[in-house]
């Protein structure tokens, strides 16, 4: 756990490219992860090991909370949420090995996040709905809720990347300063803090995220449920 | 705290690159792993549900076997307790012709018991009957009486019928021989002569007699013309009278 610095230190420069250290460690947890899941995808048996039920476990708990969230849409969601989910989990825990930083303590990596989660929310409900189904509701019930919408859109984006941002960034802060009083043991109850810290940031990052997604794909489908049970209080009157 | 654009760009790559490994390496093989575990799951709850029903109807067909077994046993042990029945009727049956049956040899035993004891009983009434009359004929025998005889004899043999008077003087002419005349006690001159006469005068020839004395006779005579005897003396009319216990009523 180093929390040296508040900005992520450039490695190299490869032209007009700077790369940092949450970039290379990125692509460490990625190329990590790869490896993990390409011999896991090797070893799949019918009678299960240890390791595949663990993968199997944490497989049908990603699925589970997505049905619970939108249970019409597991198979579309569940790559993207899993994927921040399982990330956000690994580059979280990463601040723990030492000499390394986690990725989510630098705001251009937890922005990058939620630029992808902004992007998706729109991305799946265009997919779902269309493009002008899909508009219609920044202009629904009324057209001046328009701009409160894209604030709305704004704001929750922002605050999904400074939040997570935040608390990292804070979390290893914290630990540092704990270090440079404390002394040697002091910091271990701030490690058992981080790795708690770093599993609550992963799933609110990630749930907050499928909320917003879900809200995007099923808002369409409320109002089309709203709208049936308004035409059938109708024709019973 | 700043944002550096290289640094955001690669992490939305670095994901987007994540994702596909995830999603190639990840999701779809685990998923496709737990599916055909559960196909597999679902393969073996069939074929248990198939085991299941086939030993229902393996069970329901031997329900319906002990059924058909039990009604087969109960009609069988109906008919074996007709048979039983019908077989405890003949025996009954059996049984009641042989108990009368038993029953009628037993009342002839008893009867006959009863004839038979009836039978000694007189027996031995004649027999004292007969032991008393020669008692008392014992005690009044005489000369008279034998007298008496002689003349019963004689007055019997003259009433000889022809046929029997025939039979006996062929046996006299085949015999050559005298007529033993046996008298309890010794006859006189004139009784003698009284007898060769009549014996004359019957089978119309001369026949020789010789007179025996037997005090056996009690009283009167007996005359044994070969085979052929005929008496008037109270021992043979004892023992007639004694041999008439043996000719009963019923025999």
């Amino acid at each position: 756990m180093n929390g040296g610095e508040l900005s992520p230190a450039v490695v190299f420069t490869i032209g007009a490219l700077q790369l940092t250290s949450t970039t290379l460690t990125t692509l460490g947890i990625v190329a990590v992860l790869g490896v993990v899941v390409w011999l896991l995808s090797r070893r799949l048996r019918n009678q299960p090991g240890a390791i595949q039920t663990s993968a199997e476990a944490v497989f049908l708990a990603i699925e589970d909370s997505i049905r619970a969230v939108a249970p019409d849409h597991v198979k579309l969601l569940l790559p993207f949420v899993g994927t921040l989910w399982i990330f956000l989990v690994v580059a979280n825990l990463t601040g723990l090995i030492p000499g390394l930083h986690s990725p989510t303590r630098d705001l251009s990596a937890t922005a990058a996040l939620a630029i992808l989660v902004f992007l998706s929310v729109h991305w799946f409900g265009i997919r779902d709905q269309g493009l002008r189904r899909y508009l219609r509701h920044y202009v629904s019930p009324n057209p001046i809720l328009l701009p409160f919408h894209i604030l709305s859109e704004i704001t929750r984006t922002v605050a999904l990347a400074v939040r997570l941002f935040g608390n990292m960034m804070s979390l290893e802060m914290a630990a540092l300063l704990v270090l440079l009083v404390a002394g040697f043991l002091a910091p271990i109850p701030i490690l058992m803090l981080h790795i708690v810290e770093a599993l609550v940031q992963a799933y609110i990052f990630g749930m907050l995220s499928l909320i917003y997604v879900a809200g995007g794909l099923q808002l369409q489908q409320l109002k089309q449920a709203s709208q049936g049970n308004n035409e059938i209080g109708e024709n019973r009157e | 705290m700043e944002l550096n654009w290289t640094t955001f760009l690669l992490e939305i790559l670095n994901f987007l690159v994540l994702l596909w490994l995830l999603k190639r390496f990840f999701y779809k093989p685990v998923q496709a792993a737990i599916v055909r575990r559960q196909a597999a799951i679902q393969q073996q709850l069939d074929d248990a549900q198939k085991m299941k029903e086939d030993a229902q109807q393996l069970q329901q067909s031997y329900e319906q076997d002990r059924a058909a077994l039990e009604q087969i046993r109960e009609e069988a042990r109906a008919k074996l307790q007709r048979e039983l029945d019908d077989e405890r009727k003949q025996q009954e049956q059996k049984l009641a012709e042989l108990f009368e049956e038993k029953r009628q040899q037993a009342e002839v035993v008893e009867q006959r018991q009863l004839r038979e004891s009836q039978r000694r009983q007189e027996q031995q009434a004649l027999e004292q009957g007969s032991r008393f009359a020669t008692r008392l004929l014992q005690a009044g025998a005489g000369r008279e009486l034998e007298s008496g005889l002689l003349d019963i004899l004689l007055d019997g043999l003259r009433k000889l019928p022809p046929e029997q008077r025939a039979t006996v003087q062929q046996t006299l002419s085949e015999q050559h021989g005298p007529v033993e005349v046996m008298s309890a006690f010794p006859l006189s001159t004139d009784d003698r002569e009284r007898i060769n006469d009549t014996l004359t005068e019957i089978f119309d020839s001369e026949v020789p007699s010789h007179f025996l004395e037997d005090s056996d006779l009690m009283a009167g005579l007996r005359i044994a013309i070969g085979p052929w005897v005929v008496g008037a003396n109270l021992r043979d009319e004892l023992e007639a009278f004694a041999h008439l216990e043996t000719v009963g009523p019923n025999d």
